[in-house]
C-alpha cells in the first residue's frame, strides 16, 4: 500500500512542533527561549520560501526582504500615524503580498532564472531605498516599535501557533488541485501549460503567498524584537533561509522546519567559536544541493524506512 | 543641454559595467544558467590585487594580471567542480537544472564572503593606484589618473574579447556551443571544454574589473555585491546571452545613472536600474537585444 508522503511529513512536523511547545517546561532560560523563537521566525521564512522553490520550482532571492517589507509595513504604520501592530500586523501581510503580487505578475511571465535575478536586484535595492530614507524610516538607525505581548512565553506559544497554522495550511494546500498544479510547473512548466495549467497564474499566487508568509513573519519578529532595521533584509538573512531549506530537506514539509531549528540552533552555538556558522552551512548547502537534493529529512528516511517512501 | 562630463561619466561605468556583465551573459549563453557567485569573482581579484600590492609589495602593473588570473582559477575551479555535473553526469536535481544551479552559485557566493570576511578579515582595504596623477583634464571634463588608465584597460579588453569570441578557433566553438550543445558536440567540439572555458574567461574578467576598480572602490568581502547586482539587471535588459545587447545595456545604465544621480535624486541612484528594467519586462520581456525565443 502507498503511503502518502505528504502525511507522514505532516505528521511529523506536527510532532516537531509538539515537541517544541514542551521546551518551555524544561528550558526557562530567556535568552534559549529567545533563540527558539528566532528560529520559529526563520522556519517561517522557510516554510514559504520552500513552497515556492520546493514545490514550484520558482527561486526568490528575497524572502527576508519581504520580511523586512513586512516589519516595516507595521512598524511605519504605528511610528507615523500611531497605528496599533494588532492592525499593522494584518497590514504588513497585505501589503507584502500586494508588493509580491505586482513584481510576481511581471517577472512570472518569464521562464527561467528571471525571478531570482529580480528579486536579488529588487532585495539589495529596497534594503537601500529604506537604509536611505532616512526623514520616512529612519534609516539604518532602525524603527523602535511597540510589541504586541508583555511576555516572551507568550510570543513562542504564538510562533508555534503560527507555525502549526501554516503547516496545515501547505499541507492541505498540497491536498487540492492547486498543489498539483504547483507541482506540475515545477516538474515540467512546458508540459504543464500544454496540459491547461494557467501557469503564470499559478507562479504568481505561489510567489504571492510565499511573500505573505515572509510578510507576517516580519512583521511578527518585529514586534518581538520590538526594533526593524533594514539588516533583516540583509541578503546573508536570505542565504540563511536557502541554508536551511537545502539542508533540511527541499520540497518536503518537514524539512524546512527541521533546517530552521537545527541551523538556527548550530549558528547560536558556532557563533560563540568565532562567527563560522555561514562558512560551515554554505559548504553544506554545497554539498547537499550537489550530492543529496533530499537533505537531512532525506537521510533520516533512508535511516528509517526499509522501503523508500 | 547636454552635459558631456556626465555622459562620459555614464560611459565609463558604463563600461565597467560591462567588464562584469559580458561574462555573466557569455555563461548563461553556453550553459543557460545564472552565476550568483559573479560578484565574489570579482571580489577575488580586488583582494587579490590589494594584497598582493600592498602586502608583497608587487608593482601595481603586475598586480593586475595577477588578479584577472586568481579569477580565472576560481572560476575555472567552479566550473568544474560545481556546473560539469549539470552537463555531464549526476546531479539529484534530475531534469531541475536552473534550481541546481541557483542554489550551488549561491551558496558558493556565500561561502566565499564568509571565509574572506573570517580569514582577512571585515574591514575595508584600499588598492594602489596604477599611476600617480589625481586629477587631469581632457577637454572639457576633469578626470583621475586612475580612472583614465582603468577605462583604457577595460575598453581594450572588451574589445580583444569580443575578437576572441567572433574570430578565434575558441571563440567560434564557445558560439557553437551557446547556440545548440547537443549540435555541437556531434560536430565534435568538446563542449566541456568550452564551457572551462567560459567560466575561467567570465572569471578573469571580473577579477580584472575588481582590481582596476580597487583603489576607487574599496575592497571588502561583499563589495561584490553592488557590481554583480547591477550586471543581473544589465543582463536581463541586453537580453540573456547576447554579447552586444550586455556592452548596449551597461553603457544605457551608466549614463541613465549618471543623469539621474544629478536631474533626479544621488540617494536612489541605484532604484534606476530596477525601474527600467520593470518597464523593460512588462513591454519587451527577451530584453532589449534577446530575440524572441521558442520552445519546442
Amino acid at each position: 500500500m502507498k503511503t502518502d508522503r505528504n502525511a507522514v511529513e505532516f505528521r511529523l512536523s506536527l510532532a516537531l512542533l509538539a515537541l517544541v511547545a514542551l521546551i518551555p517546561a524544561a528550558v526557562s532560560n530567556p535568552y534559549w527561549l529567545g533563540v527558539i523563537i528566532v528560529s520559529m521566525y526563520f522556519a517561517l521564512l522557510a516554510a514559504g520560501w520552500n513552497l515556492l522553490a520546493g514545490y514550484t520550482g520558482q527561486f526568490s532571492m528575497a524572502p527576508a526582504c519581504f520580511a523586512m517589507i513586512g516589519a516595516y509595513a507595521s512598524g511605519l504604520l504605528s511610528y507615523h500615524w500611531n497605528v496599533s501592530p494588532w492592525i499593522g500586523l494584518p497590514a504588513a501581510i497585505i501589503v507584502s503580498a500586494a508588493i509580491g503580487m505586482v513584481l510576481g505578475r511581471i517577472v512570472m511571465r518569464l521562464r527561467g532564472p528571471y525571478l531570482a535575478l529580480t528579486t536579488l536586484s529588487f532585495a539589495e535595492i529596497m534594503r537601500l531605498v529604506i537604509g536611505n530614507s532616512y526623514s520616512f524610516t529612519r534609516g539604518d538607525l532602525g524603527l523602535n516599535v511597540p510589541g504586541l505581548f508583555d511576555s516572551r512565553l507568550v510570543y513562542y506559544y504564538v510562533f508555534v501557533g503560527v507555525l502549526v497554522a501554516v503547516q496545515t495550511g501547505l499541507f492541505l494546500l498540497l491536498r487540492t488541485k492547486a498543489g498539483l498544479y504547483l507541482r506540475a510547473i515545477r516538474d515540467d512548466e512546458i508540459a504543464a501549460a500544454s496540459r491547461g495549467v494557467d501557469v503564470v497564474f499559478w507562479k504568481t499566487a505561489a510567489f504571492t503567498m510565499s511573500t505573505a508568509m515572509s510578510g507576517l513573519a516580519g512583521a511578527l519578529y518585529g514586534g518581538f524584537s520590538q526594533l526593524v532595521s533594514p539588516e533583516l533584509g540583509l541578503i546573508a538573512q536570505t542565504g540563511l533561509v536557502i541554508c536551511m531549506v537545502v539542508i533540511g530537506g527541499i520540497g518536503s514539509l518537514i524539512g524546512p522546519l527541521l533546517g530552521a531549528f537545527l541551523v538556527y540552533a548550530s549558528s547560536e552555538a558556532l557563533r560563540e567559536v568565532g562567527g563560522v556558522q555561514l562558512i560551515v552551512f554554505s559548504f553544506l548547502v554545497i554539498v547537499f544541493a550537489r550530492f543529496y537534493r533530499e537533505g537531512l529529512w532525506g537521510l533520516a528516511k533512508r535511516a528509517f524506512m526499509r522501503k523508500p517512501a | 543641454m547636454l552635459n558631456v562630463d556626465l555622459l562620459i561619466n555614464g560611459l565609463i561605468i558604463g563600461l565597467f559595467y560591462a567588464l562584469m556583465a559580458v561574462g555573466l551573459t557569455l555563461i548563461f549563453g553556453i550553459l543557460k544558467v545564472v552565476n550568483f557567485a559573479h560578484g565574489e569573482f570579482y571580489m577575488v581579484g580586488t583582494y587579490t590585487y590589494t594584497l598582493v600590492a600592498l602586502k608583497l609589495g608587487v608593482d601595481p602593473w603586475l598586480a593586475l594580471p595577477l588578479a584577472a588570473g586568481a579569477g580565472a582559477i576560481v572560476g575555472s575551479l567552479t566550473e568544474r567542480m560545481l556546473m560539469r555535473p549539470l552537463y555531464s553526469g549526476y546531479t539529484s536535481w534530475g531534469m531541475l537544472k536552473d534550481e541546481y544551479a541557483v542554489v550551488v552559485t549561491f551558496a558558493l557566493s556565500l561561502l566565499l564572503v564568509n571565509l574572506v570576511d573570517k580569514v582577512i578579515g571585515p574591514y575595508s582595504q584600499r588598492g594602489p593606484a596604477l599611476i600617480d596623477i589625481t586629477r587631469m583634464s581632457l577637454g572639457p571634463i576633469m578626470l583621475s589618473g586612475q580612472k583614465l588608465i582603468a577605462t583604457a584597460v577595460a575598453a581594450a579588453t572588451i574589445v580583444a574579447l569580443a575578437l576572441f569570441i567572433r574570430y578565434s578557433f575558441w571563440g567560434r566553438q564557445i558560439q557553437a556551443v551557446a547556440q545548440n550543445r547537443l549540435g555541437a558536440s556531434l560536430a565534435g567540439i568538446d563542449t566541456a571544454k568550452a564551457s572551462n572555458i567560459v567560466f575561467t574567461l567570465s572569471g578573469a574578467l571580473a577579477g580584472l574589473s575588481g582590481a582596476l576598480l580597487a583603489p576607487i572602490i574599496n575592497a571588502s568581502p561583499d563589495v561584490g555585491s553592488f557590481p554583480a547586482i547591477k550586471s543581473y539587471v544589465i543582463v536581463v535588459l541586453g537580453g540573456m546571452g547576447s554579447i552586444v545587447g550586455s556592452i548596449a545595456a551597461s553603457l544605457t545604465l551608466g549614463v541613465l545613472e549618471g543623469f539621474g544621480a544629478v536631474y533626479i535624486s544621488y540617494d536612489y541612484r541605484d532604484t534606476f536600474g530596477l525601474v527600467i528594467l520593470m518597464l523593460v519586462l512588462l513591454v519587451r520581456p527577451q530584453g532589449l537585444f534577446g530575440e524572441k525565443g521558442r520552445d519546442v
